[in-house]
């Protein structure tokens, strides 16, 4: 090991000089980073991830009618006796095996399943023509990680926002190949739903975003119970639209008519003030203006994921 | 005592005591917390379920009546309940903290499990893994109260 | 800055150097300026939540980004290139070699920071430094998450290159002369702590590719309508992160076992003891990673196995504490500021590990989990070990790198101050997790429990941000124009026991 030697070299310590000049490139640096940041502040959060825009397109525009009709299938998984063969309701050759529901662009279709085999089972609607994936978010009864047992059942409800052909299914891996497997054929809407041609007449509505103070309950304009709130809206269909929301509250809003108050996606008529993923804060106002469609009842929510099922929710009817 | 290597020559029997009584503490820790994990997991079979699903950012209850609740849940005292925990879409977690009710609600699994509230009164459910911008707020209240 | 190995030379030939002195001390000033902007984070953090309600930031999406931005600075930022700087720094000298193996691919490593940190800074992402999915891949806003997959992509690649130089240096490049038995403490903790990240690090990196994919919607590991599954992430996560926060602790553990037998005046009690703890932990320390995720609905046999692989980690840390408290025993101390550091980390060490059993004991992980008990445990680890050891190592190295002498005074006011601020912190936050509030959230009900221990901690947070403040100062000033320091002695320890090591001359 090299012993102590005597400093023959002279020791160079560091200097102000030195010093003062790392001290200007670190402070140079913070300042052209921080003029980047906050200069572009609403850019580095303002895009969802690209798999979002994804499944906007598969499932289509959000529907230009609810047709406000709604068709009720039961629904029931059945298994052969040496479980080769499962079906829907009867096996195949017999009456009602795997029944065809058909339906028009805007209906809503809810589905009461039951399991009357004895294995598990669980259900949902894709548009996929193989295999078990692409359920549509709404229409799934368990899962395949959690089925439903023997005599177990539930509900569930399907809008088709496009004209084709979807399928009901058994979510089960395997079970959609062993038979359980039936066709949903949508047609398109039905010619008595068409939005009038622009009546020219003008409504203005004030619909702003109450919050309870412990932020469990949310509104328009009035907290439930109070007057006023969560208006119904009636207007004739071509009439224009002109709605004023201002967030009343303190937390975060967005508002849209939508064809199914339980789809924050499904806004129709053009009729968004911002989004969820760009929402108005406490205090701030948009507006929308635009005309209303062809006649149904649809409604009025805020976007933001949630707030429809905690309250923020009324009635939009289009005569 | 300075000696030229880098250790001293000297007996290391304290070290191997401390360890020793070291090793026997976290035995003991183990041993406990595997046993009594064992004793809490045991559901009992008269368990009522409860359908637990969170979403961004309230939860929702559906119990084996049909009866759904939304943000509030009210339950009996005295009474087992299961919970199995769903989400609709990230991860997030179901906590009531006074009962030590904690478990993950994940998207596409069902987590199960159970409690048996021995307190009439209000208890705060709240969210306990981060699910985004109202995570903060993503609470609930569990009401207990005394059966018929 | 450089204690000139040669005359004064200009700033760029520092920065395009591929000596290790160099690399090292660029790696230092880098870790240092992001360590004060990580913490400084942390302060608004707690000036927001001294009280229920809004004070000094506007809405919770900010809140989180800066949580997030808080903790991926401080691990990947602060406390990583800090340990490569005194590694790169140190390294050849303890194995006699003239520089690092691969001396290009040092500052290649180096230079790879300065771009992932921009990355990290200008995004701001939110989704925590975990980045679980689903909300990762579905809800986290672009482009803060793609850019902070990338920034952490590049970290990841830049820590691997500098463990293999390190590994290469240390098992290949030592003196002929010199055996590994013999090799001081601290290298083997680089040579460990190397090892763990070169087995543990591409489980991220591929978690990571796995996370991009996903967001652009290309692939469904981690989303269950695709077929996924999100605890498949986390798995791979902790995979990686829990050997990490070894690699974390183990150089700050190497720098306490130089200074305290230089300040106690008094070798190592047990060197090989040292050495059968470090290769413990690195083994050990595989194979307790779900301890993280008791409460994903693992089953009761697979948290057994992880609890079993925890408290095995344990004793291996016991034997550091030990270690060190018996090379004190006896001593001739001399109460400098960096043996104070070494101290106070070595008390808070012991806590966190306690507070550690507590959290691996299965039952009760169910309180602990997701609630402040984790973020006081954790930041009694990250901030009272890893910050306290490398602070004072820090303090120890500032007459060798500037030839001059930070101000003592300071330096203890430093010490005092930061320690009763960690105290009331996390030790607070133990408590105040016990008591229910979850991590993460922005603003929280008026409970008064909470209320009254989210002041405390607010107010302990504001004494460390003053502590730091000092040692800013203290830093700059003394640089610039502190005393000149003995450099054969600089803190007068007197006899065999100055600081041994000399950098050869680079030969450019």
């Amino acid at each position: 090991m090299a012993q102590l030697e005597q400093q023959q070299d002279p020791i160079y310590r560091t200097s102000p000089e030195r010093t003062y000049k790392m001290m200007a490139i670190m402070l140079g640096i913070c300042i052209v980073g921080g003029g980047i940041f906050f200069g572009l502040w609403d850019f580095w959060t303002s895009m969802p991830p690209e798999i979002m825009g994804q499944d906007a397109e598969d499932h289509g525009a959000a529907p230009a009618t609810a047709s406000g009709v709604e068709i009720p299938v039961s629904l029931s998984f059945v298994e052969s006796s040496d479980f080769r063969t499962l079906a829907f309701n009867a096996l195949p050759g017999e009456a009602g095996n795997n029944p065809t529901i058909m339906a028009n662009v805007g209906d809503k279709i809810v589905f009461d399943v039951i399991n009357d085999g004895v294995s598990f089972h669980a259900f949902g609607v894709t548009a996929e023509e193989e295999g078990f994936e692409g359920i549509f978010p709404g229409s799934e009864i368990a899962s395949a990680t959690s089925p439903l047992k023997a005599g177990e059942g539930g509900t569930s409800e399907f809008i088709p926002t496009e004209p084709g052909t979807y399928y009901y299914i058994c979510t089960v891996p395997g079970h959609r190949m062993q038979g359980m497997v039936g066709e949903i054929i949508v047609g398109e809407a039905g010619t008595s739903a068409q939005a009038a041609a622009p009546t020219g007449v003008n409504h203005d509505f004030v619909l702003d975003f109450v919050e309870s103070s412990d932020f469990r309950t949310l509104a328009f304009n009035a907290l439930p119970g109070e007057e006023g709130s969560n208006p119904e809206i009636r207007v004739k269909s071509g009439d224009q639209v002109t709605v004023t929301a201002t967030n009343a509250g303190v937390s975060f809003h967005a508002f849209g008519v939508v064809s199914n108050p339980d789809d924050f996606n499904s806004v129709i008529f053009d009729s968004a003030i911002n989004s969820a993923s760009n929402p108005l804060k406490a205090g701030e106002s948009g507006s929308v203006t635009f005309l209303a469609g062809a006649p149904g009842t649809y409604y009025y929510i805020c976007t933001v994921p949630g707030h429809a099922l905690q309250g923020m929710q009324g009635s939009f009817i289009v005569e | 005592m300075v000696s030229g290597n880098m250790s001293g020559n000297h007996s290391t029997w304290p070290e191997w005591v401390y360890v020793g009584v070291v090793v026997a503490l976290l035995c003991y820790v183990g041993a406990e917390a595997w046993n009594i994990e064992r004793i809490v997991e045991h559901v009992p079979a008269d368990a009522e379920i409860i359908k637990v699903t969170g979403q961004q950012w309230l939860w929702t209850f559906e119990h084996e009546d049909g009866t759904k609740e939304i943000g509030e849940l009210h339950l009996e005292k005295g009474k087992a309940y299961k919970f199995e925990i769903t989400s609709k879409d990230v991860v997030h977690s179901f906590n009531i903290h006074d009962y030590v009710v904690l478990l993950d609600a994940v998207p596409g699994r069902i987590n199960t499990v159970w409690f048996s509230p021995n307190e009439a009164g209000e208890f705060p459910i709240q969210c306990r893994e981060y699910c985004g911008l109202i995570h903060y707020n993503m609470r609930g209240t569990l009401y207990v109260e005394n059966g018929a | 800055m450089v204690l000139e190995l040669q005359r004064p030379r200009p700033i760029w030939q520092i920065m395009f150097s591929t000596h290790h002195t160099d690399i090292g001390l660029l790696y230092l000033i880098t870790s240092l300026a992001f360590m004060f902007m990580g913490g400084a984070l942390a302060l608004i953090l707690r000036l927001e939540l001294f009280a229920p309600g809004t004070q000094v930031i506007a809405d919770s999406m900010t809140y989180n980004r800066i949580f997030t931005v808080h903790g991926t600075t401080l691990i990947f930022l602060f406390i990583l290139p800090s340990a490569s700087a005194f590694g790169n720094y140190l390294v050849p000298i303890m194995v006699r070699f003239k520089d690092m193996a691969y001396p290009k691919l040092n500052a290649i490593a180096f230079w790879m920071i300065p771009p992932a940190g921009a990355l990290i800074w200008l995004g701001f992402a939110d989704f925590t430094w975990y980045a679980y999915p689903t909300y990762s891949t579905i809800s986290a806003p672009g482009p803060a998450a793609d850019m902070w997959i990338f920034g952490l992509k590049i970290l990841g690649v830049s820590s691997i290159l500098g463990s293999i130089n390190f590994v290469v240096t240390i098992m290949k490049c030592k003196h002929p002369d010199l055996p590994l038995s013999k090799l001081p403490l601290l290298a083997w903790a680089y040579l460990t702590s190397s090892l763990i990240t070169i087995v543990a690090v591409p489980t991220f990196a591929a978690a990571l590719l796995m996370l991009l994919t996903d967001r652009l919607g290309a692939s469904g590991f981690f989303n269950p309508t695709l077929g996924g599954d999100p605890i498949a992430y986390q798995h791979l996560f902790w995979f990686t992160f829990h050997p990490e926060v070894y690699i974390l602790v183990i150089p700050a553990i190497g720098f306490m076992y130089e200074i305290f037998p230089r300040f106690s005046r008094k070798p190592i009690f047990s060197h090989s003891s040292g050495v059968a703890a470090f290769t413990l932990l690195a083994i050990v320390g595989f194979a307790s990673w779900a301890h993280h995720m008791y409460a994903t609905g693992m089953s009761f046999t697979e948290k057994t196995v992880f609890m079993v692989g925890t408290l095995a980690a344990v004793p291996a840390s016991a034997m550091h504490t030990f270690n060190f408290l018996a090379t004190m025993w006896g001593g001739r101390i001399k109460f400098a500021t960096p043996i104070m550091w070494a101290v106070g980390g070595i008390a808070l060490f012991f806590s966190a590990g306690a507070g550690g059993v507590v959290n691996s004991a299965m039952p009760l992980d169910f309180i602990t989990h997701d609630s402040y008990w984790v973020v006081g445990h954790f930041h009694l680890f990250v901030m009272g070990t890893i910050l306290f050891g490398t602070v004072g190592f820090v303090y120890y190295f500032f007459p060798y790198v500037t030839g001059r002498m930070y101000n003592e005074m300071w330096g203890k006011i430093h010490f005092i101050l930061s320690f009763v601020g960690t105290v009331m912190v996390f030790f607070t936050q133990h408590i105040l997790g016990l008591f229910g509030m979850p991590r993460r959230i922005y603003d929280y009900p008026p409970i008064p429990e909470w209320v009254q221990m989210n002041i405390i901690i607010t107010v302990g947070a504001m004494i460390i941000g003053i502590s730091m403040a000092i040692f800013l100062v203290n830093l700059i000033y003394s640089s610039a124009k502190g005393k000149p320091a003995n450099m054969d002695d600089p803190f007068g320890l007197g006899g065999k026991y100055y600081f041994p090591y000399k950098a050869k001359n680079p030969h450019h």
